[in-house]
């Protein structure tokens, strides 16, 4: 009998669960993505669900917390419930190219944000993620005058992470004197602490003046676990750089700490793009082209308007 | 229905119930037989990892390197098609490795007595680093053969190809355990060690090949996952194993005795599978979901404490 009670009790606590969203009226649009725990990708989808608000949609918001195979399973769920589009959020739809497959053969739009082109989703939105990388990178080169020991802090799984690295691949063999004297495979999720583990390492490793110059941060929250590690050690001579204009990052910058550059990535920008041409697919159109990007802006101290002793 | 019944088919009932709950609340979605052909391959590889920990938990010992074995795999496997081998060289000596590294796990364990949490914890995190190194970090997606997709996609007759993998895996395991003289003998030894010691038990040796077939089930799931995905990453299978083993806990509850069965396994495998589907078709949040995944792992197992009480 308590397990019948028990078995009521949880139907009950998911009735309680489910989404306002979800009872709401309006066109039904399934957002999911493996990395809610991101803040970039937390601060997309709060657009396009803000964005969707105004276009009266329903949104139902997935997170498998980096799971693939839940990624996987979770587009198929929402291909045969009745959703009238899909938006992937941070990932290449490479990753799971059958299940896309089937919700454009079942007719249901895939647009990616964040993500990659593929012949079988509608749309990607996306900043030109090799430009990022290569506006940062040539920054920070730049403060160090293209010449000293840089740490790289990297996540190739990301497709777009994937081009800032190759940006700085290139920058590397274009600046003989940069040197790369250690690198850091991202964990993720828990980027923040771990990149601080890892650059706590790498600081005793290298531990004289002059040995690191700078940090490469693929995206801006390991270069939040790396400034943390390099104040916490009083370091000096270090700065440090990356993508994504992260709120923390701006306020570092601000306040005169090793961390001088973010680009930012416009993510509300994103997922606004996203959200309009979806209600153009939604109203029987096209997009206006398969790939979009959205503008990117290199934010400094100077541009901030700081000045630091 | 007596108490008795009540307290062995508490968990069939509550499934039961799970399912007529998201059929109501979603008749056009959840009770649907594409969404039963989805729940099919959805829990397909999660079955086989939680079979390969059932085995291991039959031994009253703990596998926890069965995720990083199921991404080792799928990795080696793409990286030889990446090198122009094809499937049929692949996909062996992917399972050989998987095999190995259990057997491996079952060498630390009943050799050298080093405790199973801490053997498969160590070895798969070996295991996790041959995978990042072979894959570089990167997804693998490319030069896939058509043969190797077709492992876990597509149907016969209606059916999933992945349902008939279930079948097959889970159907051997169950023979494995309850028709044969092996099976009996990993019951005995779980059910007291040095008593099958001293009754003169080949305890070393059978420990060994049920960590071997523990990775090599794992190994199997990683296969059949990249096979579903068409695409791998380094870290694919290690997700797996908290709700492989949630899994087996829950299908305890269904059991007789409280020991960990394959028919009970794959009930508890239905019921986490259910959730999930039913939890995101009905469309509840993110947060209420984990909520509620956590929660009914602790409550059947409290509940079955109860019942045994009782």
């Amino acid at each position: 009998m308590l397990k019948t009670i028990a078995a009521l009790g949880l139907a009950a606590t998911l009735a309680l669960g489910v989404s306002p969203a979800a009872l709401a009226a309006g066109e039904k649009v399934s957002v999911i993505t493996p990395f809610l725990a991101a803040i970039a990708t937390g601060e997309m989808i709060e657009a396009f669900k803000a964005k969707a608000a105004e276009y009266q949609w329903s949104v139902d918001v997935v997170d498998t917390a980096g799971d693939m195979a839940a990624f996987a399973s979770r587009v198929e769920d929402a291909t045969t419930s009745g959703a009238k589009a899909i938006v992937l959020v941070s990932v290449d739809p490479a990753q799971i190219q059958d299940q896309v497959d089937k919700a454009k053969a079942a007719g249901v739009p895939v647009i990616t944000i964040d993500g990659a082109k593929n012949a079988s989703s509608v749309l990607n939105v996306t900043s030109d993620n090799y430009a990022l990388g290569e506006t940062m990178t040539k920054f920070l080169f730049e403060q160090i005058g293209n010449k000293g020991n840089i740490v790289r802090f990297f996540y190739s799984a990301h497709p777009g992470v994937h081009q800032r690295e190759l940006a700085l691949d290139d920058a590397l063999k274009a600046n003989p004197d940069v040197k790369q004297v250690a690198d850091h495979y991202v964990a993720v999720p828990g980027q923040v602490d771990d990149s601080r583990a890892a650059m706590d390492a790498m600081l005793l490793a290298n531990p004289g003046d002059g040995a690191i110059n700078a940090v490469w941060a693929a995206w801006d929250e390991p270069g939040i676990g790396a400034e943390l590690a390099i104040t916490a050690a009083g370091r000096k001579g270090i700065i440090i750089a990356g993508i994504d204009g992260n709120p923390q990052a701006i306020e570092l910058i601000k306040g005169c700490t090793p961390y001088v550059g973010t680009v930012r990535q416009g993510f509300g920008e994103m997922a606004n793009i996203a959200a309009d041409q979806l209600n153009k697919i939604l109203a029987g159109g096209t997009p206006d082209k398969d790939e979009l990007y959205a503008p990117v802006e290199l934010i400094t101290r100077a541009s901030l308007g700081v000045t630091c002793n | 229905m007596t108490r008795t019944n009540l307290n062995r088919f508490g968990t069939l009932i509550a499934f039961v119930v799970l399912c007529v709950g998201f059929s109501i609340a979603s008749p056009t979605a959840f009770a649907t037989p594409a969404n039963a052909f989805n729940l099919v391959q959805q829990m397909a590889t999660l079955a086989i990892v939680a079979t390969a920990a059932t085995l291991v938990m039959t031994i009253s010992e703990f596998d926890l390197s069965v995720g990083f074995s199921a991404s080792l795999a799928a990795v080696i496997c793409f990286v030889l098609f990446g090198l122009g081998y094809d499937v049929w060289l692949a996909v062996p000596a992917a399972l050989l490795v998987g095999i190995v590294g259990g057997a491996a796990n079952g060498v630390l364990v009943a050799r050298f007595g080093i405790p199973s949490f801490v053997a498969t914890l160590a070895l798969g995190t070996i295991l996790s680093g041959f995978a990042f190194g072979l894959s570089g970090g990167q997804s693998l997606f490319q030069k896939v053969p058509d043969a190797f997709k077709g492992l876990a996609r597509g149907d016969v007759f209606g059916i999933p190809v992945l349902g008939f993998w279930i079948v097959l895996v889970l159907g051997i395991a169950a023979f494995v355990l309850n028709q044969t003289e092996f099976g009996r003998r990993l019951k005995a030894i779980g059910g007291n060690a040095q008593a099958a010691r001293l009754a003169g038990l080949p305890i070393v040796r059978d420990v060994i090949v049920t960590f071997a077939i523990a990775g090599g089930l794992s190994a199997l799931a990683g296969l059949l996952l990249a096979s579903r995905l068409g695409s791998v990453q380094h870290t694919m299978g290690e997700p797996l194993l908290l709700p492989a083993y949630a899994a087996v806990f829950i299908g305890t509850t269904a059991s007789p005795t409280g020991a960990p069965t394959v028919a009970g396994t794959l009930l508890g495998v239905a019921i986490t599978g259910v959730m999930v589907n039913g939890m995101t078709i009905v469309g509840v949040e993110p947060f209420v979901q984990r909520i509620l995944t956590g929660v009914i792992i602790i409550v059947a197992v409290l509940l079955r404490r109860v019942g045994r009480a009782q």
